[in-house]
């Protein structure tokens, strides 16, 4: 099982703030990955490095393969087109219909027709819940509608990486359980290599099969979520449990 | 000793912030149009992107600029009329407003409005995007936001500007005959035959190439303040007002510079 994402000493830094310093993580091929820490770990900016919008200052990436360090923009794009994307503010372009949102990504980087667009995009939003919401507007809809929605659109191509930024922020428990549950039997559908983000550390952990934890831009840990509450550094099986406070 | 120096000296590095500030945003501009530039070899052009804000920018715009405009010619003739009573002018008029209206107010006031209402609301658009992931998101899916957001957007407000233009000098020239007739008594038929007879094409050509200036510069600064956002929603405000004035600032160099150059 080679690594999906591999990141080698990677260091990113905004203005004053360290935002990574000297991360090095591996995402394995066809595991659901969770990456949690509390807020300003760096989390998000390491997703971002891992999908090509940040370059580092230092460090190696290597993503499905290749290694993005250096790569020109079409290369980068054609890293890109193989990893399917949900952010935290779920990035729906208000300008289109919930299913214009979903088929955007099949317009723009398959050759599929629009039947085979329509019925793909139909797919998707009955297999998130969402079905006959097509022509409805992503304004109209809930926090966890969009989610869904952002998920559909994120897995549409069914690229062989998937990342999720916070998928869950801003819901509610019982939603955001439903929305993980949507994304592990998308995973196992597909086999696609998830990396996941996410501050619901106790939803996320009853789905991931490996966990990475963050702090202020350290990796503390990354590996099997059954060894994580044993690990050596302290502050990775406190945090798991719940016992780490903010400072 | 060190106070008062530091107090002395506190002009001198708010112009130095100042000029850095604006060196800073002409650079990100420059930059901006070189991006842009370089999508058209060979041409990269979002058609189905481009219509939408063809139609889009069109239709929000025809009505308050036909509007405004119309007051333009009708206050210009209200102005003449003592002076064109007291020289007893009244032949000269449709020439008069013809001239002004079609070299220099009808570009600067229609520009003005394009901006306040098209660039202004291009500004507004694009940090939206920004701010929440959608740019982003299109860099996720491999799509180049230059490209799809901002070369389809330059274009369409090129080519609105351009034709508002025609559109706000000819109902301001029909403003300024109806307010003529009215107010001077003189007949619409010598009304157009001063245009006709005095008017030159050159004349009409001037303003028509200033009003694509113009479109390409409100283009460019509503595009780089919306892609250059910071500060979540408060600066999105901060970057349409930005945006407005750098526009009007470039408007009105650009057409001392064009008047002078080719006028």
């Amino acid at each position: 099982m080679g690594a999906v994402i591999s990141m080698q000493g990677v260091a990113k830094r905004f203005g004053a703030r360290l935002a990574l310093d000297s991360v090095t993580f591996e995402v394995p091929e066809g595991c659901f990955h969770g990456l949690v820490g509390p807020g300003a770990a760096g989390k998000s900016v390491l997703v971002r490095i891992a999908a090509g919008l940040i370059v580092p200052e230092r460090g190696s990436v290597s993503v499905l393969g290749v290694d993005i360090g250096g790569l020109g923009q079409v290369e980068l794009q054609r890293v890109r087109s193989k990893i399917g994307m949900l952010f935290q503010g779920n990035a729906l372009f208000d300008y289109m219909t919930v299913g214009e949102n979903v088929a955007f990504p099949l317009r723009r980087l398959t050759n599929m027709n629009e039947d085979e667009i329509r019925e793909n995009v139909e797919e998707r939003l009955a297999r998130v819940g969402l079905g006959g919401f097509s022509e409805r507007d992503p304004a109209s809809l809930s926090g966890g509608q969009k989610k869904r929605v952002g998920i559909a659109r994120a897995t549409i191509v069914r690229q062989p990486l998937i990342i999720y930024d916070d998928p869950t922020a801003g819901l509610d428990p019982v939603t955001a359980s439903r929305i993980f549950e949507i994304l592990r039997e998308e995973q196992e559908t597909t086999g696609a290599t998830v990396l996941a983000i996410s501050s619901d550390v106790d939803s996320l952990v009853k789905y991931a099969d490996r966990i990475a934890i963050m702090d202020r831009g350290v990796m503390h840990y990354h590996g099997p979520l059954r060894d994580a509450y044993d690990a050596a550094d302290p502050f990775v099986g406190g945090f798991l449990r719940g016992e780490w406070r903010s400072a | 000793m060190s106070r008062l120096l530091s107090i002395a000296l506190a002009p001198i590095r708010g112009v130095g912030r100042k000029f850095s500030d604006v060196s800073f945003q002409t650079g990100g501009i420059v930059l901006l149009a070189l991006a842009i530039a370089r999508r058209f070899f060979p041409p990269k052009i979002d058609m189905r992107e481009l219509k939408r804000h063809l139609y889009a920018m069109g239709n929000r715009s025809v009505l308050v600029v036909a509007f405004s405009s119309f007051f333009v010619g009708v206050t210009m003739v209200v102005q003449a009329t003592i002076l064109v009573q007291e020289l007893g002018a009244y032949s000269l008029v449709g020439w008069g407003a013809a001239y002004i209206v079609l070299r220099e107010l009808g570009p600067i006031f229609v520009a003005l409005m394009f901006s306040g209402r098209v660039g202004a609301n291009n500004t507004a658009d694009l940090a939206t995007m920004v701010i929440t992931e959608q740019v982003d998101g299109l860099r996720a899916l491999s799509i180049d936001p230059i490209s799809y957001l901002i070369v389809p957007r330059v274009i369409a407000m090129v080519i609105m500007c351009f034709i508002l233009t025609i559109m706000g000098n000819t109902v301001a020239m029909v403003g300024a005959a109806i307010m003529a007739d009215l107010m001077l008594n003189i007949d619409m038929y010598v009304f157009w035959k001063g245009v006709h007879d005095l008017t030159k094409l050159s004349d009409m050509w001037l303003g028509l190439e200033k009003s694509v200036v113009f479109g390409l510069i409100i283009a460019m600064s509503s595009s780089f303040y919306g892609l250059n956002v910071t500060g979540g929603a408060p600066g999105v405000g901060k970057a349409v007002n930005a945006s407005v004035v750098t526009s009007a600032v470039g408007i009105f160099m650009s057409d001392y510079i064009l008047t002078f150059i080719i006028g």
